[in-house]
């Protein structure tokens, strides 16, 4: 599925219960014009910035890394961790392309930080 | 990133250079007699089981889900000690309670210049209390939040966080590759390698032991704070831990009586360094033992005083204190 299909479907399942998650109300609270976003969802034009995007994974309870996956971009903080030691995290992620979820979770794992 | 392997928590941090990690367990122990008397250091008797919060997510209480971290379990009035690993030079802040065990102010993230709040790793190979004064901490013991005993308790008035925080600095590349790797050529060896439904519990002040908590030589700056990691560890009243997790806490430690009537050594750490003067607000602190009495409730149990005989010496890169039972 494109990237301005799947904003639109998940969009319009949320205005079928929510007026507020009309085209133009979700324009203007991700700070775009309703035309452009309208543009986007029909794929007449390309999936927009970083920044928007991940407005409007925050506004549709999305996953952020996933619509950018689907706009084809790489987040930010990701590409910066990749650079710093780039052979390294090619290697890594080659080497995981098709471990199991587990596996990869297992490797993942650290003591998680919370809010104190 | 902190790791979580073998009940120990491991800080990494490879962006600064590849060697920077240091290691932190937690040490099972013996609680020394609460009774004025400054003793030596007791043994390791092991590790304590460390678990995942994010494992046990849905039998814990909110605040420690919020927290996110570690936890472990331990017995009312059982005592424990932080044991430090590493190769690479750290500046660790420790906290119960989130009150600073070294400064005794509350808790904030980053380290403290003007007076030092933080131990320096590997020059300090454990702490086992709060800094009450210069070569003297009172031991670590756990109470029930709310029943007045932690640190936390005694200083803010409120028993609101419970637990231990710790959060580790490495020291900055460029400092470790001026003062360490380049001198590696010329000197090879620098560093030789309450309320009883809820399971929350502080530390409070136990016995007074002989301690140095020592001075910082590399000075703040050679600290990288862009970079530090920091964990709670959430204390868990030991019969909780198993309804818990389903695993089996470790058994009770044995009393300072038992072991010393065994013959078994207790330790006495040399090292040259300058000591830290202690914190007065740590040294005003009412110790476990002297609350009991103070609050109507008999005496402590098995706080008889003890006269250890076998005392080993042990000096730097000989940091090995385990107790065999």
């Amino acid at each position: 599925m494109t990237f301005g299909k799947y904003i639109r479907d998940q969009r319009e399942a949320l205005k079928s219960q929510d007026r507020r998650f009309s085209l133009r109300q979700v324009a203007q609270r991700i700070g775009v014009e309703p035309a452009y976003l309208s543009k986007i969802e029909r794929g007449d034009w390309a999936p927009p910035s970083e920044t928007k995007i991940r407005a409007l994974a925050e506004e549709l309870g999305e996953d952020a890394d996933v619509l950018l996956a689907m706009a084809g971009k790489v987040s930010s903080d990701l590409q910066e961790i990749i650079r710093k030691r780039p052979q390294l995290f090619a290697d890594l992620i080659r080497q995981l392309k098709s471990a199991p979820d587990q596996a990869i979770l297992r490797i993942a794992r650290d003591v998680r930080d919370g809010d104190w | 990133m902190i790791e979580l392997m073998n009940n120990e928590l491991t800080f990494r941090f490879p962006e600064v250079h590849e060697e920077a990690e240091c290691s932190i367990d937690f040490q099972r122990t013996l609680r020394i007699p609460d009774d004025n008397r400054a003793y030596p250091l007791p043994p390791g008797l092991g590790r304590f089981p460390v678990e995942h919060v994010d494992d046990f997510a849905s039998n814990l209480p909110d605040t420690w889900r919020t927290h996110g971290g570690v936890f472990i379990p331990m017995y009312q009035s059982e005592a424990l000690w932080i044991n430090f690993n590493a190769d690479y030079p750290c500046a660790v802040k420790i906290a119960a309670g989130k009150i600073n065990a070294v400064s005794g102010k509350p808790w904030s993230n980053g380290l403290s210049a003007d007076s030092q709040d933080y131990v320096v790793i590997p020059e300090q190979p454990w702490l086992d209390g709060f800094n009450v004064s210069e070569g003297l901490i009172r031991q670590f013991v756990a109470m029930p939040l709310g029943e007045g005993f932690t640190a936390e308790e005694q200083i803010t008035g409120m028993a609101e966080h419970g637990g231990l925080q710790i959060i580790a600095y490495p020291m900055k590349h460029d400092v470790y590759v001026k003062r360490f790797e380049r001198s590696l050529i010329e000197e090879p060896v620098l560093y030789s390698k309450v309320e009883s439904r809820s399971p929350d519990m502080g530390l409070a002040p136990g016995g007074l032991m002989r301690q140095e908590i020592y001075e910082d030589e590399y000075g703040i700056d050679a600290w990288d704070q862009n970079n530090g990691f920091r964990c709670f560890i959430h204390l868990a009243n030991s019969r909780q831990y198993q309804m818990i997790t389903g695993h089996q806490p470790p058994h009770k430690p044995v009393t300072a009586r038992d072991y010393t009537e065994a013959g078994l050594p207790w330790f006495d750490y040399y090292d040259d360094s300058k000591a830290l003067a202690g914190s007065n607000t740590l040294g005003g602190l009412t110790s476990v033992g002297a609350k009991v009495i103070q609050t109507g409730q008999g005496l402590l149990p098995d706080n008889e005083p003890v006269q250890p005989k076998t005392v080993k010496i042990i000096r730097k890169g000989n940091v090995v204190r385990d107790g065999k039972f």
